[in-house]
């Protein structure tokens, strides 16, 4: 838009240089779609990062002025960003999602790893129709899976006499849905990877001395880690960012310390349950929501910067071989 | 484990996915279609009532269970507040601005400039964001007492008074929603598509005297089209599961989605018409996907 | 122990038979080349040697060991492959120590064993590069002495040569028999190259379909092959074949009369054979008198002449009206001649050539057995015949 409003000034200025612009970008249109380009670049930075912008403004505006906020803060308050852990203990929230985020990927890279070196390196019947129906599971809205599901993490399915482990409000009632439910992806970037690793370096692994695990693990993964990372950053993403089981499969409780997620697995509501909850008790400390919600992007913001690539690699490979 | 063959083998290593993956979302998809034939519990403690075959799914149809259900499932008379309508109409919008907004973003990512890494980061950070966080925003956004967006939009006369509590009004502010956080995974898929075409054409073409639109025109569209239309099917199939990002702006009350339903009427302990209503929005989006695939087939031998 | 051998050992896949009724004996110390073109089934073989590939019946023993169901890490083997597969995400250290590291030998032994190795394949000094810091060569040596550090009873090479350019390709072979001199282990040694095979073999095993056809040293195989396939893969240029009948004074077909008593070789009138005759043991008939027992003077025209220096490939024309088929040499009225560089031959020029009777092959032409090699009997013709293999 710089660009733009500079071109539009200079022409009210003075009409000679506008038209003299508009008379070359006729005969040599390069000119012209250089300026559509960095007219189109402008607007896509700005629709994206303006809403992120005006986010930050309105944090760090005084609760009294909350009114009518576009460009500047109608004064100046940076302890909100002190205040929104004071409020609800939001870093407990927070800590409760980056370790359910870790522990899910952590399973879904060494399932996904064990089921892509299968559908990436061996040949056996019933392969694609597996792939298929591993594929199609992510076809299925979250809904569907959710009335047994909570029968099940509330003790309430009996097999043989026993009754399902009451995992409601619990770590496990999230993670075992987000790993089923983000493991389709990563198996499918695995497999991709780990099919590309030659033949020989698997055989020359397992004459020197390994099993056939051991080659997996010593050197095809470490051959494919550019493709671990990028699974492992996707799922990561992925679960920080989940809304359905993070909201349904617990009661929005956490811990009132830090030892205390520690000492009990009972308070494991995750960051969703942190920012819903300035919305549903604090109704109009504005100023609030807009500092949880900065808090909230923080890590996956840096995850971004540091692994653009990775998630632009993952999630294009993954489009290219559908 | 070593003397295995390679089917055994393969099997054994792929036990433990298919152990979680059969119990969260084999066993449920079926537990969920066998509830779905039952009567919703009348009393405490039983999850369903007795066997009523298809009934459910009769009742829901013919529009008989509306009267239970927040919003009713189908109405063509109020398309912003019965959940297949509202549903397709916020899928159909988002997909098709994210199409336009994503095939821009990419080919602005395509080029080649000084920066380029940090524009990437800046328009692949609003996928990355929390869909509770996206919510919020667009909470406060649309917030008419410190969002900067109610106001001009309602004296131009396109919101209401209350926007947030206005069934039109917040579908079209969570579909702008969906729009800033989604375009940009639109946009990696076609940027893909776009990086795979052959740069040698363009020198081809330029040699045969295309200009830069006809260079789009007869290779760059034709030849990602592919890659575009996979990405449509994905952000479709996606789109119409929508259920936190309503539940965080709006509520499901105002904007009642298929997902939104199956959600409220299982806090009410509908159990048998929650899983019917599960089931048939797996239906919708199955028919929609298959229309659509049918579609995308004639368009590609359609002659493109 | 290094004695490799396998009983009855058959491979299958859904509908192909890779590997059938495969019996082998190598013995401690030998070296033993596994040849033949692709797809034949030799390094299935091998593989089933490695432990990679199991076989579907049948027995594999290593030394004493019956290791048909052990892991390719337990059978005391190393191997080097044909993609030189090193660990790219290893330096040359880490590469050449990975199987001993696995098996926690401790620091200074793996260290001895390291420069020893190295040493051999004059590694020095390069042991913390990375592998593609390296040349075709180097890569080659390091993936040798990843081998050779484990001091096994086995070395198995599939085609470990195949990647490298021709020069180079020479050069390693000398010093893979170098090595092999020096460590006195049993080599199994797969290629599809048969001058490989010729040059560095103690014994040749040729493979065909699947099967053994032949496994002997590599004279045997050049001068006794066991059947047709064995006599056209050995040797460059392949042998020349003609079809024939037995009549009661020896050979015919169209052009060709070599006269034989047929019944010395349990042969008989009207029975369908083929003969197989070298292109060096066809001689110009003015070079008769280099040969004791020449076949009768064949009429033929010249086509094509390819000087390689050392002697001169000639295309003969026997029979014009003969249908060609290029994939054998020799056959369907050609046939092929090597002669002196200094020889008198043109192009297109019409000429009478004779065949060294004590140089012919016999083969069953329904079976493709051979039936007889050399149409002379030792005692008849003893002098000449012991001067003819004297000349080899």
């Amino acid at each position: 838009m710089a660009t733009e409003t500079g071109q539009q000034t200079g022409g009210e200025a003075d009409q000679g240089p506008f038209t003299r612009w508009v008379g070359s970008a006729i005969r040599n249109p390069a000119k012209a779609y250089r300026a559509l380009f960095y007219v189109a670049l402008v607007f896509f930075l700005f629709t994206t990062l303006f809403p992120l912008y005006w986010l930050l403004v309105l944090a760090v505006t005084p609760q009294r002025n909350l009114q009518d906020i576009f460009l500047t803060p109608n004064g100046f308050n940076p302890g909100v960003f002190i205040e929104v852990f004071e409020t609800v203990p939001f870093h407990i929230y927070m800590l409760n999602s980056l370790l359910l985020a870790v522990i899910t990927t952590a399973i879904v890279l060494l399932l996904a790893s064990l089921a892509g070196y299968v559908f990436g390196r061996l040949e056996f019947p019933g392969r694609a129709p597996l792939m298929l129906a591993i594929l199609a599971i992510s076809y299925f809205p979250p809904a569907a899976f959710l009335v047994p599901l909570f029968r099940l993490f509330t003790g309430n399915v009996a097999v043989a006499g026993i009754n399902s482990p009451t995992w409601y409000n619990t770590p496990g009632a999230m993670v075992m849905p987000f790993s089923a439910l983000f493991m389709p992806l990563s198996i499918f970037i695995l497999s991709t990877f780990y099919g590309q690793i030659p033949e020989g370096l698997e055989d020359a692994a397992r004459v020197e001395g390994t099993t056939r695990l051991g080659a997996l693990f010593r050197v095809i993964m470490p051959l494919s880690a550019p493709g671990v990372a990028t699974a492992g950053v996707l799922t990561f993403i992925a679960v920080y960012n989940e809304f359905f089981f993070s909201f349904l499969m617990n009661d929005g409780q956490v811990a009132q310390s830090i030892l205390g997620i520690v000492s009990s697995s009972n308070h494991w509501a995750p960051l969703l349950q942190g920012v819903l909850a300035f919305q549903t008790q604090y109704g109009s400390l504005y100023n609030l929501m807009a500092a949880a919600s900065i808090i909230g992007v923080l890590p996956v913001a840096i995850l971004v910067v540091v692994a653009q690539e990775k998630i632009v690699s993952g999630l294009t490979a993954g489009a290219l071989k559908e | 484990m070593e003397n295995l063959s390679d089917a055994k083998f393969a099997y054994l290593l792929l036990t433990p996915v298919l152990l979680l993956l059969g119990i969260i979302a084999l066993w449920p998809l079926m537990s969920t279609f066998w509830t779905s034939l039952h009567a919703d519990a009348a009393f405490g403690a039983a999850n369903y009532g007795e066997f009523i075959g298809f009934e459910n799914y009769m009742a829901i149809l013919s529009g008989q269970r509306d009267a239970l259900l927040t919003q009713p499932f189908f109405s063509l008379s109020r398309p912003f507040q019965s959940a297949v309508t509202v549903t397709l109409i916020f899928a159909f919008v988002s997909v098709a601005f994210e199409t336009l907004i994503g095939f821009g973003q990419a080919l602005v990512l395509d080029q080649d400039f000084s920066g380029r890494r940090w524009v990437r980061v800046a328009i692949i950070l609003p996928w990355a964001i929390p869909i509770v966080i996206q919510g919020m925003l667009f909470f406060l956004l649309f917030q008419p007492t410190v969002g900067f967006l109610a106001g001009p939009l309602q004296s131009l006369g396109l919101l209401s008074s209350s926007p947030l509590s206005s069934a039109q009004d917040a579908t079209m502010i969570i579909i702008v929603a969906d729009v800033w956080k989604t375009s940009a995974f639109m946009a990696l898929l076609i940027l893909a598509g776009l990086q795979s075409i052959d740069r040698s054409l363009y020198d081809v073409a330029q040699v045969a005297g295309a200009s830069k639109w006809q260079q789009f025109k007869y290779i760059t569209f034709p030849l990602v089209l592919p890659s575009v239309l996979i990405a449509v099917l994905f952000r479709s199939i996606q789109a119409m599961r929508v259920y936190g990002l309503i539940e965080t702006v709006a509520g499901c009350t105002v904007v009642p989605s298929l997902s939104c339903l199956v959600v409220t009427s299982w806090g009410q302990r509908q159990y048998g018409t929650a899983s019917a209503l599960a089931f048939l929005t797996a239906l919708v989006i199955g028919i929609i996907v298959s229309v659509y695939i049918v579609r995308f087939a004639d368009a590609e031998s359609g002659g493109f | 122990m290094g004695n490799v051998t396998l009983e009855h050992v058959t491979k299958r896949y859904e509908d192909v038979t890779a590997v059938d009724d495969m019996n082998l004996e190598i013995r401690d110390g030998e070296f033993v080349c596994l040849v033949g073109p692709s797809g034949c089934g030799k390094s299935t073989t091998m593989e089933m040697v490695a432990g990679l590939t199991k076989p579907t019946e049948g027995q594999v023993y290593i030394g004493d060991r019956n290791v048909t169901n052990l892991p390719p890490k337990d059978r005391g083997i190393a191997m080097v492959f044909q993609n030189i597969a090193l660990f790219p995400h290893m330096d040359v250290y880490d590469n050449i120590s990975f199987g001993l590291r696995l098996r926690n030998y401790d620091k200074e032994e793996i260290d001895r064993r390291v420069d020893h190795a190295s040493d051999i394949v004059q590694l020095e000094g390069m042991l913390d590069r990375m592998p593609d810091e390296m040349s075709g060569g180097q890569r080659q040596r390091v993936a040798i002495a990843r081998a050779i550090v484990r001091q096994p009873d086995v070395f198995l090479m599939d085609e470990p040569l195949a990647n490298l350019d021709a020069k180079l390709r020479v050069h390693m072979r000398t010093e893979i028999q170098r090595l092999h001199k020096q460590l006195e282990t049993t080599v199994i040694y797969v290629t599809h190259d048969q001058a490989e095979a010729m040059t560095m073999s103690d014994r040749i095993a040729v493979i065909d379909s699947g099967e053994l056809q032949q496994i002997d040293p590599p004279l045997v195989c050049y001068n006794e092959p066991a059947n047709l396939f064995v006599a056209g893969f050995i040797g460059s240029p392949g042998m020349n074949f003609i079809d024939g009948d037995i009549v009661d004074d020896g050979f015919v077909a169209d052009k060709y009369e070599v006269e034989f008593d047929p019944s010395r070789f349990g042969l008989s009138s009207g029975d369908d054979v083929t003969l197989g005759i070298r292109p060096e043991d066809v001689y110009p008939v003015q070079n008769a008198g280099r040969i004791a027992n020449q076949s009768k003077e064949i009429r033929a025209r010249t086509d094509v002449l390819e000087p390689m220096g050392n002697e001169i490939f000639v295309y003969l024309v026997v029979d014009e009206d003969a249908e060609t088929d290029l994939d054998k040499p020799g056959s369907g009225g050609r046939l092929l001649m090597s002669v002196d560089p200094d020889s008198d031959v043109e192009e297109d020029q019409e000429m009478s050539v004779i065949l060294d009777r004590e140089r012919v092959h016999l083969f069953d032409t329904a079976t493709g057995e051979a039936v007889q090699h050399g149409l002379v009997e030792a005692s008849e013709f003893g002098s000449a015949s012991a001067q003819a293999e004297g000349d080899d």
